[in-house]
């Protein structure tokens, strides 16, 4: 069943360009680090050079190589958009499918609490948490972001299984005397797996860009390298208006190219599972 | 107009905002008392190293927090205080520029930020939706691949970066566009025509970014929901009465209008965040890039009562595009529950 | 005669399989009859109904035969025309499709009024005659013309059904198909919509109507004839009073056997459901499609496709114990 679905993604020329994109830009946040060994935070004299073949990338105001920046901002800006995706892919499955399940007054409240996370502006939110830790490690960043992605996926997930319940193997079950969880894993979850995978897709790209809004207002990581943050300190160094292009360009080519590749993954995705908008 | 369901509608949706702002604004009470490492405690000591010139105003700011954040009242009268106050305008005294009040310093900056965000992102929204209209009408056409993969790619640009890109090539580049600020530095805000060119030129650059990297997302959003329609029973059923296709395309237009509606609303607090950073980009002296100086200087009062009033803007727009929503749709407005 | 389609083949062409939805019927709609279509879902009834009213769209592709239709008396080969004359001479005014939910089928953010005018401006006609016979086609059905002034969810789903059907015949159609149309209601709108239906072709406002369904207990309130299906081809065509006294075909008989029939001849019988499921129509069976599931399969069946036959006059099957080949 598993290749029948995956095949036709594979003809698809789209989702090739889409999927080798990313993962071009996948492997050079994993491996890049270890292959160029240069270290991203050591100062030389040589600042704010433009590229050259010692610095491929050029270099910022305190002589830092550019390049190694933005291969270890590539690594962590996917570590904090893939945490935050499976924070908010675990909060959101268990609130939507707890509510479908339960039913009754667990549901009531459960999605009176994800329609007002939905209408709080998060962003807000997250920017009011993050002001107040004074130190943020990769991982705060990816919980706070993590945390306020989730309700429209529980309330797409809680709509689903609500009309899968309805169907009559699920019924069976329920005749079977099988307990809620058993329920929910063997009868629920596989029907909304790609619909799921496509949101976590989705929840890596919020979690990516909202890092670099979190840095550029200052509230980024305090340690380590995101690409946010460089678009932080290049902010802060006045790179923009001082012509210092090969500071700003690269990590903002990194997050669209990143970003807009799952995009184009997720949506090719939608396109080949869901006939209705592939249409004629 | 007004009819009974649609006030029934409005009323339920105010009292739910209601109820979602007091929780927010909970949240921002609760948020420095509760965070590990006491941010109270922090913030007093980290006064002095941020205006170390005067310490006679920073023992004055000291007292002043301490008596506004109330810690030595038990937590609930603190929450009752913190509420009236906020109700009342009072959101207290700013720490980096004392003792003026937080109100005092907001409201002159949220003109600014206003200008820039309404009509950046309403233009944004016409020209997303109608782009992604025709994207669903010229449906698998030359026209619909471009809109739909320009629009993937470009919905992805942070707009602060597009910000940035602009800044370089049109500002310091071309040098066509002044690169900071929303006037001249030097000049002082007028009603007249010089300042208002100049705040025009200054205007462009950051209008342009919010409305290029946010339209994308509303054109894929309605040519799905204008392809969806196209194909419902409505749709079909007047085909076969031989409706002409332009009537048919105009049916489904209307009717993905409305889900665009509720989604401005839901994307309110997201465009508005956004806005805030392109402020700090471009040194736009607006909310945000107050915001921003707040943050750097650790002034908690301010960043607090800017949160309490943005959310608050929030939840106002969020209400106007309701009631926008059940006058335009005849099945709130005569009382269809969905 | 109205209809007339003549060894007609549709199949869904997708990318390296077809699948044979229709393939192969020939049968024709007189004037002045109501002909039920009757099949388990999957025997390209939905398909025939698309063909007819020539609601042809890719990956549908006609591959074979011809669709005639009568227009101002004359018959005219439809399926030869392109969808935009299709939609500009055929639909609305010579044929019209009731579709499966007609609870959905009215534009539901306009008032009913607004959509006869904008159907008046498609078909180049004065909006206040056609609004006028609107209204006259409201009191036909039993609606209050004043309703025309509401928006459709302002309706309830049998006046909202009732609605569907006034404006599905505004124009006068000849020929009527509707799909499905009772599912979504209770017994009580539907035996009103059955009646509604007759009455409107007593009037002479439709000629002949298609009924499309898998529900036998509604068809025959209705039909005078009855196309059985199965697996993209006709296996029975009959009047209703001869299918309903004595089914020829088995799978007629399965299907009669397993619907609730106050007829004392069948409910004699019992009720029995014909085993098995019905077969993909990529690759269907060789022979005769229904052998697999049939109880009185022979030889011949699994390697010939049995030939629709004249049994008996105005009777025809497809089977061979009723052919003269098998002896």
């Amino acid at each position: 069943m598993f290749s029948t679905m995956i095949r036709p993604l594979f003809k698809n020329k789209k989702f090739i360009i889409g999927i080798s994109i990313f993962l071009l830009f996948l492997l050079l946040g994993i491996l890049g680090p270890t292959f160029y060994k240069v270290d991203p935070t050591e100062m030389t004299w040589d600042y704010e050079q433009p590229p050259s073949v010692e610095h491929p990338l050029g270099t910022d105001t305190y002589g830092r190589d550019i390049l190694a920046q933005l291969l270890h901002g590539i690594r962590s800006s996917l570590y904090i958009g893939f945490l935050a995706a499976t924070i908010s892919l675990v909060l959101g499955t268990i609130v939507g499918s707890l509510s479908a399940v339960k039913r009754g007054i667990v549901d009531d409240t459960l999605m009176a609490m994800t329609n007002i996370v939905l209408t709080t502006p998060s962003i807000l939110i997250a920017i009011l948490i993050a002001s107040y830790l004074r130190i943020r490690s990769m991982e705060a960043v990816a919980v706070i972001l993590g945390l306020f992605q989730w309700p429209w996926f529980a309330r797409a997930i809680r709509a689903q299984l609500m009309s899968v319940t309805s169907r009559e193997y699920v019924y069976l079950s329920i005749m079977a005397g099988y307990s809620d969880l058993r329920l929910v894993i063997e009868d629920l979850l596989p029907t909304i797996a790609t619909y799921a995978f496509m949101s976590f897709v989705l929840f890596i790209n919020g979690g990516i860009m909202g890092e670099a809004g979190l840095s550029l207002i200052g509230l980024g990581p305090t340690r380590g390298i995101s690409l946010g943050l460089m678009l932080q300190w290049a902010v802060l160094m006045e790179a923009v208006r001082r012509g210092l292009w090969w500071w700003f360009i690269p990590p903002g080519v990194a997050i669209v190219a990143i970003t807009a590749s799952l995009m184009v993954v997720s949506t090719t995705m939608d396109e080949v599972f869901n006939p209705r908008l592939r249409e004629e | 107009m007004a009819s009974k369901p649609m006030f029934r509608f409005l009323l339920r949706r105010f009292i739910f905002l209601l109820v979602t702002y007091i929780v927010a604004t909970t949240v921002v009470f609760i948020l420095p008392r509760a965070i590990p490492g006491n941010p109270l405690a922090q913030m007093l000591s980290s006064l002095s190293q941020v205006a170390q010139a005067n310490p006679e105003a920073i023992r004055a700011a000291e007292r002043t927090l301490m008596k506004e954040f109330g810690v030595d009242k038990p937590v609930l009268v603190q929450y009752g205080e913190f509420l009236l106050k906020a109700l009342r305008g009072d959101l207290g005294t700013s720490i980096s520029y004392y003792p003026r009040k937080v109100i005092d310093l907001i409201v002159p900056v949220i003109p600014w930020t206003l200008i820039l965000l309404l009509p950046a992102t309403l233009v944004a929204w016409i020209l997303g939706n109608t782009l992604g209209a025709l994207a669903a009408y010229r449906r698998n056409t030359w026209i619909d691949k471009g809109v739909l993969t320009s629009s993937l790619v470009v919905s992805q640009i942070p707009y602060y970066w597009l910000g940035m890109i602009f800044i370089f090539l049109f500002g310091v580049r071309l040098g066509w566009l002044p690169v900071q600020g929303a006037y001249s530095q030097g000049t002082i805000p007028s009603l007249s025509w010089g300042f208002f060119v100049d705040a025009l030129k200054h205007y462009v650059m950051p209008f342009a970014s919010i409305v290029i990297s946010t339209m994308g997302g509303w054109a894929i959003g309605m040519r799905v929901m204008v392809v969806y329609e196209l194909g419902s029973d409505y749709a079909l059923f007047s085909e076969y009465l031989g409706m002409r296709d332009k009537r048919i395309f105009k049916y489904a237009f209307r009717n993905s209008l409305l889900p665009q509606i509720t989604g401005l609303a839901l994307n309110l607090g997201t465009v508005l965040g956004g806005a805030l950073i392109t402020e700090i980009v471009f040194n736009y002296p607006g909310t945000g890039f107050l915001l921003f100086k707040a943050l750097t200087t650790l002034d908690y009062p301010m960043i607090q009562g800017i949160f309490v009033i943005l959310i608050a803007s929030v939840y106002l727009a969020n209400f106007i595009v309701d009631f926008l929503y059940a006058w335009i749709d005849p099945r709130i407005r005569l009382g269809q529950e969905e | 005669m109205l209809l007339k389609v003549e060894n007609a083949k549709a199949y869904y062409k997708l990318e390296k399989v077809s699948v044979k939805a229709v393939d192969g019927v020939s049968f024709e709609i007189f004037e002045d009859e109501v002909v039920g279509v009757v099949g388990e879902s999957g025997s390209g009834k939905t398909t025939l109904s698309n063909l007819v009213s020539m609601n042809i769209l890719k990956p549908l592709t006609l591959v074979e035969g011809k669709i005639l239709l009568k227009i101002n008396g004359e018959f005219k080969e439809i399926s030869s025309m392109s969808r935009e004359e299709v939609k500009k001479k055929l639909w609305g005014k010579e044929v019209t499709i009731v579709p499966q939910s007609a609870m959905n089928a009215l534009m539901p953010t306009i008032r009913m009024a607004k959509y006869v005018e904008h159907l008046a401006h498609s078909h180049d006609l004065a909006e206040e005659k056609l609004l006028a016979k609107a209204e006259k086609r409201f009191e036909e059905v039993g609606l209050d013309p004043l309703w025309l002034k509401r928006y459709p969810f302002e309706l309830s789903g049998g006046m909202k059904q009732r609605a569907v059907i006034a404006i599905a015949t505004i124009l006068n159609p000849k020929l009527l198909i509707v799909d499905e149309p009772t599912s979504a209601l209770d017994v009580v709108n539907q035996r009103v919509f059955l009646k509604v239906l007759m009455q409107l072709k007593r009037m002479g406002i439709v000629r002949s109507i298609i009924f499309i369904t898998h529900d036998i207990a509604t068809v025959r309130q209705i039909a005078d004839r009855m196309i059985v299906m199965y697996a993209g081809k006709i296996v029975e065509i009959s009047s209703m009073e001869e299918i309903l006294r004595k089914p020829l075909h088995p799978y007629t008989r399965g299907l009669l056997n397993s619907v609730l029939t106050p007829e004392p001849e069948i409910r004699k019988r019992g009720i029995s459901v014909i085993p098995g499921a019905p077969p993909n129509l990529i690759s269907p069976p060789h022979g005769c499609r229904f052998h697999p599931r049939c109880p009185h399969v022979m030889d011949i069946c699994k390697e010939k496709d049995p030939p629709l036959e004249e049994v008996e006059e105005g009777r025809r099957v497809a089977c061979f114990l009723y052919s003269e080949e098998r002896r």
